[in-house]
Formats: C-alpha cells, structure tokens, sequence
C-alpha cells in the first residue's frame, strides 16, 4: 500500500487582482485557493493511493500562518494528514526557497514514501520548478508534465506530454512526478468532506524546528500590473451593434 | 564566474538561444558556449551564429530521455562556472533546467520574456509574466550562476556571420538514466500552427457542446482565419486539440485579429492575446471580463449573434 505525497500551495486568486494607481498590483479585494495544479496532484495523489488498495496521502505545503485554510481545504479533498510548514516570513518565497523547505520536511519526518505529486507549477508564480528541485534535492528520479500514471511492483509508468508527442517513461520508486491538469478531474469537497477535514491529523511545523538556512538566490525587483485593457466598446446584440461589429472589423483593415 | 552558455537541443532553439545570448554578451563582456545536442545545428552554425565555443552533447542511448544529459552539464558547469545559462521553455528544457538549477544552488528565472544586464550593479536582469498574466515580475541575479528558460519565439534568432571560428569539444556520454523511455508516440499532425496566423476566432465556454464549434470555424473561414481554443476545451472537454489553446500554458499568438466567442475573458488566457492588433468579443455576460480586455464586443448569445455576422459579413 503506498504512501504517497501531495505538495501543494495556498495562492493568491488571480482572478481578483485589481490593477492599482501606478501600474501597482492591488491586492484589497482576493481571495485565496489551492493552486489549480496542485488541486490535480491532490487529486492524483488520492486516487494512486485508492487504485493501490488503501495507504496514505501525506499533504505538504509551505506558507505563512494564513495558508491554514489552505490546510484544510487540502485535507477535505481526500488527504489522509498534513504537514503545514508555517512561518510569517514564508511569503513570497521563491521556488528554490520553498523547494528546499520541503526537501527538508520530507527528508526528516517523512521517513519512506514511494510517490510525491506535485502540480506542473503553482498558480501565483507558475515558474514550475519546485517540482524537479524537490527531485533533485531528495535525489530521487523525476518525471514533469505526466498525463497519466500507474504504479505498480515499486515502478511507475507515466505518459509525459512533450512539445513533439508524448514519451511514456518508467522510473524505480520513490520518484517525483509533476501532473497535468488533465490527468485527472479533481473532485469537489462536499460538506461531510469538509467536516471530515477537520479531524485529520494536522503536524505544524515551525521556522526553528527546521536547519536549513533557505536563502533566496534571485530578488524581485519589482511585481508590477501587467496591461491588457483595451477600450472596451460594448455592441447590444441588434442589427445597428452588428452592424457596427462588422464596419470595426472592416475598419481595422485586418479583413475586406 | 563569466561566460554565457545556451543548452539546446534542437536546431531551432539554438539559433533562438543564441540570439538572446548575443543580447547579453557584449553588455556582460563575455562569451557565448553552446550546449547543443548532436543532430541539432552543427559546431560551425553554431559558430557562425554567435557561438565561441561549442561542447557537443554525446548521443544517448536509446530510451534515455534528454534528462540524462543533466549529470555532464552539470559537471561542465561546475568547471567553468558560467554567469548564465539559457534553455528553451520547453518541456524537457524546463525540467532540466530546474534540476541543474537545484544542483548549483542557483536561481532559475522561467519563462523569461526580457533579458538585460545591469553594468552598474552587475546583474541579469528579467522580466516574466506571473499572476496568470497579471503581472510581470522582474527578477533581478546579482551573483552566482543563474539559469533561464525562454519561451519558444521570444528572442530573434541570430543571424549567421562570416569569419567566425572558435573551438569545439564533444562530451562524454552520461551515465544511464534512472528515467527510462520505453515508448515515443510522436504528435499526430491534426491542427494548423496557430501561432502564425493573421486572424484568430477563439472558441470558449459559452458554446454548449463540440457540434456547436462549427460555427466557431465558419466564422474563422468567412474571416480568412484560424481557429483557436480557451484551455477548458481543449484540456477538460477534449472538443479541440491542445495545439490550438490560447495561453499562459499554450501558445503565445500574436494576430491581427483575435475574435473571442464564448471566451469569458480570464487572464491566463487573455495574455496569450496580449500581442494582438485587434481584441473584440461575442459574450452573452455583459460583466464578462473580456469586455474590458478588447477594443469592442457584442453583449448577446453567440448562438444568435454569430449567424448575423456572417450574414452581415456577406454584404
């Protein structure tokens, strides 16, 4: 029966960032989700865990003191326990940052695993490198973009999606592997879920329980409001916004 | 710690990668090494290209993935310590990439838009998009190795030059790789490349089931165009092939026109159209936030508003 690791982040939604005076991005009205990525490596995680006839799912995330939702809400999509690595200054971590506090998590209190998922890249920053960091800093085989896994006789088989097709490797366990969104559709926690969730095990671990240093190696400069606005005409669906559609296409010149 | 090193594995990507690395290296005074599989641009292309010096990666072995290369760069890179190192975005360049990157201790700047060095304070600075797309993040590497990946067509490629000479070296085949492939299943050639073409309609949610893309396409034909995707459809549904999704995680397009139908407008998607001349947009959601991102749009059902376009289109 595996035990299997699900890394995943609590991310900023994307979807409620307000560009604020001066290009700065405006943060006042987010709101917070488990990175879409790593919603699918839970996913993953969870369903290895039942095609192996039971074992374990063991949550990993990384964050500040705030991200205890995020703890919850991983636990209720179908992780058995969760390790919730919390400290005030882990925000805005870079990848290799967070990489290395994983590695270090896994390395001293998860003592055997044959799987860690991780999603293709996180939600905010979607640099996809924590995943094959983590591989390289545990030393153990990693496989990125898989699009369908199996396990089976301490061995996974994974269809990894490269720009010319797709390449099916196999690896000897434990390994890495970074999912896909469409390796799977992960599921929506119900309310007995939900209740559920909050009588998992839950092991928080603090910035001084832990040794490594966890320097930064590059420094944001600046995060700046990217600008995508246009004018933003809108036509009513009658034949005068019609018509007026078509002469703003001809006007372009893009067509005759 | 000096010097600029591109790692590519095809013939594309080489001229892109040192094209960028050219950018770099005067500003840095320094020189360029290509990393480059065998079969991709020979040493004297390389050379001609931009290169100073070229170290030949050593054929793998049948079943061994690009990846097994990783041990051989590594140990390369540990010898001559360059100051940056590029790969292309790809998919096997971007995990390479991130474990090299793991095993110098180095920063990684991914999907790398803008590529600079900064003489007063010594820095490669870099901006990439972040957010979905919402923001760019400028990244900045005052010291110690730094690696790079860019997307495919971000940087012109370099032009060849007459004269050029420098030193080439093969190296030495990698240790057996604990990833092995077993099976290749190329990419069937289904869709046109997108990333070309002069107009674009996208279709997105809004249309009910995979029938209804037809009219999708026959709006692209009446308009001399393609036909494109939001990731829903062609990642969930599966209605579209992966080719043609627009996207922060699909391809970059750069259109005169970009016709979006049904698309509601989120940003992940929206910055793949962020080179377009032309935005406008067919959504029954009058608050969709597509409307704010194009230059006009048709608040009504695309079911009813498409087939008076084209009417309209025939006049």
């Amino acid at each position: 029966m595996p035990t299997i690791v699900a890394c995943f982040k609590w991310v900023v939604d994307e979807a409620y960032i307000r560009r604020g005076a001066g290009g700065a991005l405006d943060f006042s009205s987010v709101d917070y989700k488990i990175g879409e990525y790593d919603r699918n490596a839970i996913e993953e995680a969870v369903r290895q865990r039942d095609a192996g006839g039971g074992g374990n799912v063991i949550g990993v995330t990384v964050g500040t003191p705030e991200s205890a939702k995020g703890v919850k809400d991983g636990l209720s999509r179908g992780m058995d326990q969760a390790f919730f690595v919390s400290d005030p200054s882990f925000k805005d971590l870079e990848p290799s940052q967070t990489a290395a506090i994983l590695a270090e998590v896994i390395r001293s209190r998860i003592l055997q695993y044959d799987l860690i998922a991780c999603g293709e890249g996180s939600s905010d920053l979607y640099a996809q490198q924590v995943g094959p960091r983590l591989a390289e800093l545990l030393g153990i085989p990693c496989v990125c973009f898989v699009q369908k896994l199996s396990i089976e006789g301490g061995r996974l088989r994974a269809e990894r999606r490269v720009e010319d097709g797709v390449e099916v490797v196999e690896a000897p366990l434990p390994a890495l592997v970074t999912v896909l969104p469409d390796i799977n559709t992960p599921r929506i926690p119900g309310v007995r879920d939900t209740l559920m969730a909050g009588k998992k095990p839950v092991i928080t671990v603090k910035r001084d329980e832990l040794t490594g240093t966890f320097e930064g190696a590059l420094k944001t400069a600046a995060m700046t409001a990217s600008s995508l606005e246009r004018t933003g005409e809108k036509l009513a669906a009658d034949a005068a916004g019609i018509a007026r559609f078509v002469d703003s296409l001809r006007k372009s010149g893009v067509i005759k | 710690m000096a010097g600029i090193w591109i790692v590519a594995e095809t013939r594309e990507q080489v001229f892109e990668l040192l094209g960028a690395g050219r950018l770099l290296a005067p500003e840095m005074e320094t020189t360029v090494t290509a990393v480059v599989a065998k079969g991709s641009a020979s040493p004297q292309e390389c050379l001609a290209r931009g290169a100073d010096e070229v170290l030949l990666l050593a054929e793998l072995a049948p079943g061994e993935p690009f990846g097994a290369q990783l041990p051989v760069i590594e140990q390369e890179a540990r010898a001559s310590s360059p100051r940056a190192i590029l790969f292309s975005a790809t998919a096997r360049g971007k995990e390479t990439a991130a474990r090299l990157a793991a095993r110098l201790a180095a920063g990684l700047c991914s999907a790398c838009t803008a590529l600079a060095f900064d003489k007063a304070t010594g820095s490669v600075v870099m901006e990439r998009l972040a957010y979905g797309g919402a923001a760019i993040q400028k990244l900045a590497a005052s010291a110690g190795p730094v690696v790079i990946t860019v997307p495919p067509r971000s940087f012109e490629p370099a032009e060849a030059m007459d004269g050029r000479q420098g030193k080439t070296r093969e190296l030495p085949a990698p240790p057996p790789s604990a990833v092995k492939i077993v099976e290749r299943k190329p990419k069937e050639k289904v869709s046109k490349d997108i990333t070309e073409a002069r107009v674009i309609v996208c279709a997105g949610r809004g249309f009910d089931k995979k029938e209804d893309i037809a009219l999708a396409r026959r709006l692209a034909d009446a308009l001399g165009g393609e036909l494109g995707a939001t990731r829903p459809l062609t990642e969930e549904l599966h209605w579209l092939p992966e080719d043609l999704c627009i996207g922060l995680s699909g391809v970059q397009v750069k259109p005169e026109l970009y016709v979006g139908l049904g698309v509601s407008g989120q940003v992940q998607h929206m910055t793949g159209v962020r080179g377009a001349k032309v935005v406008c947009a067919v959504n029954r959601d009058e608050n969709a936030p597509i409307f704010a991102l194009s230059d006009f749009g048709i608040v009504g059902n695309l079911y009813e508003v498409v087939p008076k376009i084209l009417e309209e289109l025939e006049t």
